[in-house]
């Protein structure tokens, strides 16, 4: 997924003198992907992933944030943000319980079984797991076919069904059924439910691992068909506003539910409820309260849940001011926002607040600059030949300082230095070259994270130019970015380091989604440099991070988001042929490989592996989940509830 | 004046419509991001993209879509596809392109919040503003006189965000030097009215401050003119009073274009103008959520909110009309 979080908004003279701080704060030469080790994060600010031993019950939770969550509807969200709220509020088939790198079984009744060569997956659902007020009634298999098909409506709008689980046969007959009847969700062949327990995915090739994995995400939450049906018949549908919960907790409802703090139940006030929901005010507040048809672990559920209300307050626009109330305990958590550098500083270097108040988390996401390939100088054209164009985009890699650009979000604790594309924690980061990045002489151009000009200069002289440096016409190009820092400051950064090789940028700031959606996303009308662009991982699979962003199959004429436009017929047969490996080291080695091959065409100026940084109060025993990269709604407690 | 009345009330409709359309326009023809795009989130595939656009009504032709919101807003008929987009009038503002949630629900959830916030502020300064300008007139050119327009030309100088995050910064109870006020985001727990008017109190002072001063300055001025007329002279030639000179005579006269001033100003605040303000404290109401809503391209929202702002604008001016009426005697409408 696109990264669109992290906003800072103070000046980028404090960023240097932070970075030189938090240097000094820890190492960062650990190459281990199985931890947060391999992220680089200085051992005072890495986060607990377990609740202590002496964690208890009971107390509400106020959790600050600046923006919303992109959708309640589990069948479009998306947002790593909304993952903390559906993490907290669902049971999707595999979940991720904090410290997971890979998905662990949540309503499926144990691992899925992979049969037929990776060709059909066969999940068990817990029996037991109950809906929430109103709908009370017990979970079956039939409910999560039916919150698969209707993600293909237009009206639950979700980008990564398509992606992921096109290879469900009947998936494309679907589709088409969907274009005749936009408002109910169509018949899926390859999804059958032979009881209510059994549901038995038929899959056109072996793509298992992936679509496993996809089944982690909250499309996979049950949906009740008897229930939803009326509110997905609505154009767009309208069950956003009447979702249905099976996790620990649930947004109020007027059902009216109401916790008894003395035993931390809870239970409906009002039986005749429509279930519309009251506690979502969107861009205001999100109220969660526990569900009263949850009873935890007898339903095979890990997560304790240990608080009875959490409140999500939203429209805090500055991050100074909102982190230093969590930090002096007037609130307790951060959501979507990073602390101010103004923060960060204060925590790391001073001793107004303790130092584990403040923690990073591995994100699985990249940022890296996209060199538009279709276009000279970094593409073929106006006398540049394709081989002279590699040469140029190695060329401005090599002289690129990707430590100044990183300083520009926040210094090391934001991530180490990228040197290539997979992140830390997921499959095929070590196998990719880890923290150092790839070794050889045709790699020698992200070798260097300060930037080497001695080596820019001789590519660029590779590439026909003489001096060194770019001449001509063909040395005009223009760069698209934020308006706002602080990606306006990395795009000013940059464009410093190309006037260096001697280009002549022409640099136009505009919002950042129209950054996307008139510019960088759409071929016709991209740059030649995007400044402001990266990926997130989907899921802990190494195929999320590299098929959308650099496979030339993806290219689409708008909403692109193979922003490089890198479209090599060698890789976009090695990335088809590596989805349907079944063996999880096979496919880690493999996409590494593949790490390596896109790396070596220089599509992109990769420059930071990005950690979210999070605050707490001191009565927080916060815990961080690795996959969303957020504060643990569902495992956070408080130390004096 | 009952004619008067209905006049500018149907002339209020005719500028709420040129209003709408003014907006429209300025959504297609400048550049923005794509509603539909942004609704169906990373990775969409054009397919999604355009069945989304089709679903919004997006597809239709402007003038089309334009007619079709003028019907939800103004008539009850089913006209132009408004069942099928939204459903049907009148006052139906259309749904939130993301969360799909009524307009006229979003509004009137945020419009409390921004109601109190401006009823507060305008009681600040004008127990701030009237009496300083008021006794700046009388007192001309002492050092109060100068003390307070120099104190009030700070103030007007000084940018609203600016000052919210100095009074945050010195007086909020979580991040302030000396912890006096409530502090950012207190609005969102106040539960009873009188905690919500407390965690609104350095909010009042923030909003209050820069329009206190302008008061100031305006009724300054106003009076100095006023205090030189010939009917003042024969006021006090006939042994009227000071107090009553002061009050009846010559306040009474200069007060007129600060009641043109106050109508505008609430309506205005009401718009949504109050944005500022209700950014930097989070309070939730209008002025924030039309920000929220132009980040997102919430198109239905924004024009709902300014829908609204019009409507408050115009109903204001008509009521400062009718004040007028009363104030001025030399004023009369046929």
């Amino acid at each position: 997924m696109r990264l669109t979080r992290l906003r800072l908004v103070l000046p980028a003279l404090l960023l240097l003198a932070l970075a030189g701080v938090l240097s000094a704060c820890g190492s960062s030469s650990s190459s281990s992907s199985g931890g947060t080790e391999a992220a680089g994060i200085p051992s005072e600010f890495k986060a607990p992933t377990s609740a202590p031993d002496s964690a208890e019950k009971g107390g509400t939770l106020t959790q600050l944030n600046e923006g919303d969550i992109d959708y309640m509807d589990p069948g479009a969200a998306y947002y790593q943000v909304t993952y903390s709220v559906t993490l907290a509020t669902q049971r999707t088939l595999m979940g991720w319980p904090p410290n997971a790198t890979q998905p662990a079984p949540d309503l499926a009744d144990g691992q899925p079984q992979v049969t037929d060569g990776g060709k059909t997956i066969t999940f068990k659902i817990r029996p037991g797991v109950k809906y929430s007020p109103p709908v009370d009634r017990e979970v079956k298999s039939e409910d999560v076919k039916y919150a698969i098909e209707r993600s293909l409506l237009p009206g639950v709008p979700n980008g990564y069904t398509p992606a992921y689980l096109a290879d469900l046969e009947g998936f494309k007959q679907a589709e088409q059924a969907v274009k005749n009847n936009k408002t109910a969700a169509p018949d899926i062949s390859g999804i059958e439910t032979p009881d209510d327990q059994t549901l038995v995915l038929h899959l056109t090739r072996s793509s298992s691992i992936p679509v496993i994995q996809a089944l982690s995400l909250p499309v996979s939450a049950p949906v009740p068909e008897e229930y939803a049906k009326k509110y997905d018949a609505a154009s767009p549908s309208t069950y956003g506003q009447y979702v249905t919960f099976t996790g620990p907790y649930m947004v109020q409802n007027d059902c009216d539910v109401k916790v008894d703090t003395s035993n931390h139940t809870a239970e409906a006030q009002n039986s005749n409820c429509s279930g519309k929901l009251t506690g979502y005010k969107p861009g205001k507040s999100i109220d969660l309260v526990r569900n009263p048809n949850w009873t935890g672990d007898k339903e095979g559920d890990y997560r304790p849940a240990y608080l009875d209300q959490i409140q999500i307050q939203e429209g805090f626009s500055d991050p100074t001011s909102a982190s230093q109330k969590i930090l002096s305990g007037e609130d307790q958590v951060s959501g979507d926002f990073p602390p101010s550098k103004t923060v960060v500083q204060q925590v790391a270097t001073t001793s107004k607040y303790n130092k584990d108040q403040m923690v990073a988390v591995p994100s699985g996401g990249n940022r890296y600059i996209a060199l538009n390939m279709t276009k000279p100088p970094f593409g073929p054209g106006s006398g540049l030949s394709a081989e002279q164009a590699l040469n140029v985009r190695k060329a401005v890699i090599a002289n690129s300082d990707r430590t100044a650009l990183r300083n520009t979000r926040g210094g090391e604790l934001f991530g180490p230095v990228a040197t290539h594309f997979i992140p830390p924690l997921i499959p095929g980061f070590d196998e990719a070259g880890g923290l150092q990045g790839p070794q050889g002489s045709e790699f020698d151009f992200v070798q260097n994270p300060n930037g080497d000009a001695d080596l820019a200069k001789s590519y660029m002289e590779k590439a026909g130019f003489k001096s060194g440096k770019c001449e001509g016409s063909v040395c005009n190009v223009t760069m698209v970015g934020d308006d706002a820092p602080p990606g306006k400051d990395t795009a000013t950064v940059f464009q410093h380091q190309l006037e260096q090789l001697g280009f002549h940028v022409t640099f136009q700031p505009v919002a950042h989604d129209i950054m996307y959606t008139k510019f960088c996303s759409v071929p016709a009308n991209q740059p030649q440099v995007c400044p402001n662009v990266g990926w997130i991982k989907d899921f802990n699979d190494p195929q999320s991070i590299l098929q959308v962003p650099f496979s030339g199959d993806s290219i689409n004429p708008s909403n692109n988001s193979n922003w490089p436009q890198l479209d090599d017929p060698k890789i976009n047969k090695a990335i088809s042929d590596a989805v349907t490996i079944t063996d999880e080291n096979e496919r880690a080695k493999v996409w590494g490989g593949i790490d390596d091959q896109i790396t070596a065409q220089a599509p992109a100026v990769p420059w930071v592996w990005d950690n979210d940084v999070l605050v707490r109060s001191d009565d927080v025993n916060g815990v961080a989940n690795l996959f969303n990269g957020e504060w643990d709604l569902a495992y956070t407690s408080l130390s004096n509830p | 004046m009952l004619r008067y009345i209905v006049r500018r009330v149907l002339w209020g409709v005719v500028l709420l419509f040129l209003v709408s359309a003014v907006i429209f326009l300025i959504f297609y023809v400048f550049p923005n991001a794509d509603p539909a795009k942004l609704r169906a989130g990373r990775q969409a595939n054009p397919r999604l993209i355009s069945q989304i656009r089709e679903q919004l009504g997006l597809s239709d032709p402007i003038w089309e879509q334009f007619l079709r919101y003028m019907t939800q807003v103004f008539t009850p008929f089913d006209w132009f596809g408004a069942s099928q987009h939204g459903g049907t009038g009148p006052l139906n503002f259309g749904n939130s392109f993301q969360s799909n949630t009524p307009v006229k629900e979003i509004i009137l959830d945020r419009l409390p919040a921004t109601g109190l916030l401006v009823a507060g502020a305008v009681v600040f300064w004008l127990l701030m503003g009237l009496p300083v300008g008021i006794i700046s007139a009388i007192k001309r050119r002492s050092a109060l006189d100068r003390t307070t327009m120099v104190t009030s030309l700070a103030f007007i100088s000084a940018p609203v965000f600016w000052l919210g995050l100095v009074a945050l910064y010195l007086f909020a109870s979580d991040v302030g030097l000396i912890h006096i006020f409530p502090g950012i985001g207190s609005y969102l727990d106040a539960d009873t009215f009188l905690a919500k008017c407390w965690s609104l109190f350095l909010p009042w002072l923030v909003l209050a401050a820069a329009t206190a001063a302008i008061y100031a300055r305006y009724l300054r001025s106003s009076m100095i003119d006023v205090m030189s007329e010939d009917y003042i002279r024969t006021a006090r030639a006939k042994g009227v009073g000071e107090r009553t000179v002061i009050m009846r005579h010559e306040v009474r006269s200069a007060i007129t274009p600060i009641v043109t001033l106050l109508g505008l100003d609430i309506g205005l605040l009401l718009a949504g103008n109050a944005i500022l303000t209700e950014s930097v404290f989070n309070i939730p109401g209008v002025g924030r959520e039309i920000v929220v809503a132009i980040n997102r391209s919430d198109l239905p929202v924004i024009q709902g909110i300014v829908l609204f702002g019009a409507f408050f604008i115009v109903t204001f001016n008509l009521i400062v009309d009718i004040a007028y009426a009363y104030l001025d005697p030399r004023v009369r409408y046929q």
